[in-house]
């Protein structure tokens, strides 16, 4: 993924949250967390974007969209999921009305033969600003991980 | 009410403001983030003194935790996937093995970093051999109370089975 | 409020239905009335007696006495009074009548009804407004007898644009650079000028009053409430608790109401810096945007230190608050408080100053007094009218009885208006948490036992930053059984059909962001058709599919 090292320009896709994550994703452009500096920054269009900062359980209403938009995004694909609802359903995991988060979502993608190239999660409720931006610092490769067994 | 005043090219204040206020940006993560100590990040999990008796998991609102079966032995599986950060199960937990930390750099890009497990040993039942409670658990209910010594080593099926069997040889039951 | 209002609303539904049966608890009248007489009743509450329309609500009641139940609840603010007018309905085939051509604000309440729990309404058109489109037929989910995570093999559709109508249709949404929240609004327009609104939404259904009642206990749910929206959460915790307090008569100590209270305010506070900051950038003002969001990061700050996170507190609990607020805290927040409201007030004289600004905001989206009213719109889009409500004077609740603040009214019903109203309430909001901290009294913060009886019923109004908040709960075994939540842009939205039509197309973004739409505290169930109409539904009436 070398392209990576360079600017990544992103789209934010919510697919039903409470928006909580979604101001923090605001927030995080602005002057005092500042995302800017690592050359990112927010597109209108899934066509511009290499990564899509996904958030929100994924709602029966708003899936085809979803889907809609993924496709829209050009090769390699990353889906940064963001939040307790897109990694792992959130505390609506197995209501009428959702579907439970991004990993049904790639299976959905899955067999109508979309691919997708990376996915990185990062939990929280919500998400702070600054774990957006070690989440892109990790993507870019200027940090290391903090969870897990191989972690430092 | 007019707490809000606008004057004719008032709008060249905002030159005055911008000078004044200079960078604010933190530059994380080569500086420190602006988190403060009352924040509530991940939660650790003291494996010693767990008892596996699953108090957390019943309180905990999104079933981010779940106790479950695995080879004969009890796992407690925290998934951080799902967590709310609430802390309610450190409120609740009886003998203080949950700790609250502020870690909140939990990106990761294989979803299995996101588990983590506390694993115990379970007592088999004397009668059936059964496995129904852990160890540590056993030793906690006995220190708090000697009486029940007499079927702590029992499980509950068992446990209500002698009761019964005990009530029919009082009372006389059936032949 | 004395004894003679509530003789006085006696008389009123004794002269409309003689066997009527009335219970006066707390700030609330409980009547049930025969159906027959609904209509008249409700004419003379809210054009005769001036009530407002809060919510109604319709409740599967067949395991506590056979029926199917209809509550509609109106609200007297001038004397501080909630009047819950109940009706039943036959078990095997509801049918209840309309009143919509009488009070205009209830239409998609009683859509929601029908489409969540299958009750009928007569007297008027219906239309699928919660559901979506391929939902199938006859599967009601928030009746009881259906699980709470049934889910129907469907295939969601996609949007259809622009059917039926005159004009171009300019779609807007689901996803789109001004929005946060996936929303779409169908605009038709001519030329230059929108003639027509439709709107879709509803892609935030997540089945939350379903799962209050199901999976949840009374304690977990404060958790799923603060959740309902990220930017107004901690409200509709307050006001859940509230409801369930009032029902059990459970006294909270005083502490924990002020602590509620500041918190409150807090969250009010950063609510509107961020609709400031938000409204400026839609204007095109984005130096604004980024200063006022510099701003709103002390109330971030403050937020953490006092209650542990950024958003989605996590403090209230039914009984009471889980963390205190020490001296030392207090010292900091009020330092916070003095650095926001001297760099605010010069922010807040350089925006209007901007002649873009200022002439963009004067004269577009007028909603004039009389719509207001008819609709019962609530919060700052009310008081930009004309209205002069606010739940925290006219019903008081927490700690408000004891902090002295003033309401903003402006009378021009467009987006200056309510841009000054918001503008106006940060600095008063920030007056009311110096007070309160300042006469903070000492005590404990949680009430250690209770017990929450069954059936009982009780309503809850608390005055959220966008506007009147109510939750309605009837108590159960462990979990409440019936859970209602009216998020405050419910009764705004169809205000922006009226202060949509005729604007030109440049205005829209800035008239619809200006009655502060949260779609995730609105969307709780919304049904789409098949044939392109859709119908919103809350999510309480969709109840849970096992």
């Amino acid at each position: 993924m070398r392209f990576l090292k360079k600017s990544i320009w992103v789209f934010h896709l919510n697919s039903g949250s409470c928006n909580g994550c979604d101001i923090e994703v605001v927030d995080v452009l602005t002057p005092y967390f500042d995302a800017e500096r690592f050359g990112v920054k927010l597109v209108a269009s899934p066509r511009h974007a290499d990564a899509l900062l996904f958030t929100g359980p994924v709602t029966l209403e708003s899936l085809p969209k979803v889907v809609n938009a993924v496709k829209a995004v050009p090769r390699p694909r990353i889906v940064v999921a963001l939040g307790s609802c897109a990694v792992g359903g959130g505390i609506w995991h197995d209501t009428y009305s959702t579907i439970g988060g991004v990993k049904e979502l790639l299976k959905i993608l899955d067999k109508q033969g979309v691919v997708v190239d990376a996915v990185y999660y990062v939990p929280g409720c919500p998400v702070r600003p600054e774990s957006i931006i070690h989440a892109i610092a990790l993507i870019k490769g200027l940090v290391k991980k903090r969870v897990g067994r191989e972690a430092s | 009410m007019a707490r809000v005043k606008s004057r004719v090219l008032g709008f060249l204040r905002i030159l005055g403001i911008a000078g004044r206020t200079g960078r604010v940006t933190r530059k994380y993560p080569y500086e420190p983030p602006l988190v403060t100590s009352d924040f509530r990040g991940k939660i650790e999990f003291d494996s010693e003194k767990c008892i596996g008796c699953g108090a957390c998991v019943l309180v905990c609102p999104s079933n981010a935790l779940e106790i479950m079966e695995r080879g004969g032995r009890v796992v407690l599986r925290y998934f951080i996937g799902r967590c709310i950060f609430c802390w309610r199960c450190v409120d609740v937990c009886p003998v203080e093995a949950i700790r609250g930390t502020t870690g909140f750099e939990l990106a990761t890009d294989n979803p299995n970093d996101l588990y983590e497990e506390v694993v115990h040993d379970t007592v088999g039942c004397s009668e059936c051999g059964r496995g129904f409670m852990t160890v540590k658990q056993k030793d906690y209910v006995l220190g708090k109370s000697s009486v029940v010594e007499n079927y702590i080593d029992l499980d509950p099926g068992c446990r209500r089975r002698k009761f019964l069997e005990a009530i029919e040889r009082r009372f006389g039951g059936g032949e | 409020m004395g004894r003679e209002v509530v003789d006085k609303y006696t008389s009123v539904i004794r002269g409309v239905d003689r066997s009527a049966d009335i219970v006066f608890k707390d700030d609330t009248l409980y009547t049930t009335i025969s159906p027959s007489s609904l209509r008249d009743l409700a004419k003379k509450l809210y054009w005769d007696l001036g009530c407002f329309h809060r919510t109604c609500a319709g409740v599967d009641e067949r395991s506590l006495n056979g029926y199917f139940a209809v509550y509609h609840i109106f609200g007297d603010d001038r004397n501080g009074l909630n009047i819950v007018v109940k009706v039943y309905a036959d078990p095997e085939n509801p049918v209840v009548p309309s009143i919509v051509d009488i009070v205009p604000a209830v239409d998609w309440c009683e859509m929601e009804t029908r489409d969540l729990l299958g009750i009928r309404f007569s007297g008027r058109s219906e239309y699928r407004l919660v559901l979506p489109p391929s939902w199938p037929n006859n599967l009601y989910p928030l009746r009881k007898d259906v699980p709470y995570n049934l889910r129907p093999k469907i295939l969601a559709s996609s949007e259809r644009v622009g059917e039926g109508a005159t004009g171009v249709a300019v779609p807007i949404g689901p996803y789109h650079p001004a929005l946060h929240e996936p929303e779409y609004f169908e605009l038709y327009v001519e030329g230059e000028r929108v003639v027509d609104v439709k709107y879709r939404g509803f892609h935030v259904h997540r089945g939350i009053e379903k799962l209050g009642e199901s999976r949840m206990t009374y304690q977990q749910v404060n958790f799923l409430a603060e959740r309902i929206c990220g930017i107004c959460g901690f409200e509709h915790a307050v006001c859940y608790s509230q409801a369930v307090e009032k029902a059990a008569g459970i006294d909270v100590p005083e502490r924990a109401l002020y602590i509620r209270s500041i918190v409150l305010e807090i969250e009010r506070i950063h609510s509107h810096l961020l609709w400031i900051g938000v409204a400026a950038h839609l204007l095109g003002y984005d130096t604004g945007f980024m200063h006022t969001w510099r701003i709103r990061e002390h109330v971030m700050v403050a937020a953490e230190m006092l209650t542990g996170s950024r958003k989605t507190y996590g403090i209230n609990m039914v009984g009471g608050v889980r963390r205190d607020v020490s001296g030392e805290k207090i010292g900091r927040t009020l330092d916070m408080l003095r650095i926001i409201e001297r760099e605010f007030q010069e922010l807040v004289d350089t925006m209007v100053s901007v002649p873009q600004v200022k002439k963009r905001l004067s004269g577009t989206g007028v909603l004039s007094r009389e719509d207001a009213r008819k609709l019962s719109v609530v919060g700052p889009t009310a008081r930009g009218s004309g209205l002069d409500r606010d739940v925290r004077r006219d019903l008081p609740y927490a700690a408000y009885r004891d902090v002295s603040f003033n309401v903003p009214v402006y009378d021009s019903g467009d987006n200056l208006a309510r841009f000054l109203v918001r503008v106006e309430e940060v600095f008063e909001s920030i007056g009311m948490v110096r007070q309160l901290l300042e006469n903070i009294p000492k005590g404990p913060i949680m009430v250690e036992e209770f017990i929450i009886p069954e059936n009982r019923v009780a309503v809850s109004v608390v005055e959220a930053p966008r506007g009147e908040d109510v939750h309605f709960i009837i108590t159960g075994h462990g979990r409440p059984y019936r859970w209602k939540v009216r998020a405050p842009t419910y009764n705004n939205i169809p205000a922006l059909r009226v202060m949509l039509e005729g604007e030109s197309l440049a205005d829209a973004p800035i008239t619809i962001a200006s009655i502060d739409p949260c779609f995730s505290c609105t969307d709780r169930l919304l049904i789409i058709r098949s044939d392109g109409s859709r119908k919103w539904v809350s999510l309480d009436r969709l109840g849970c599919i096992r």
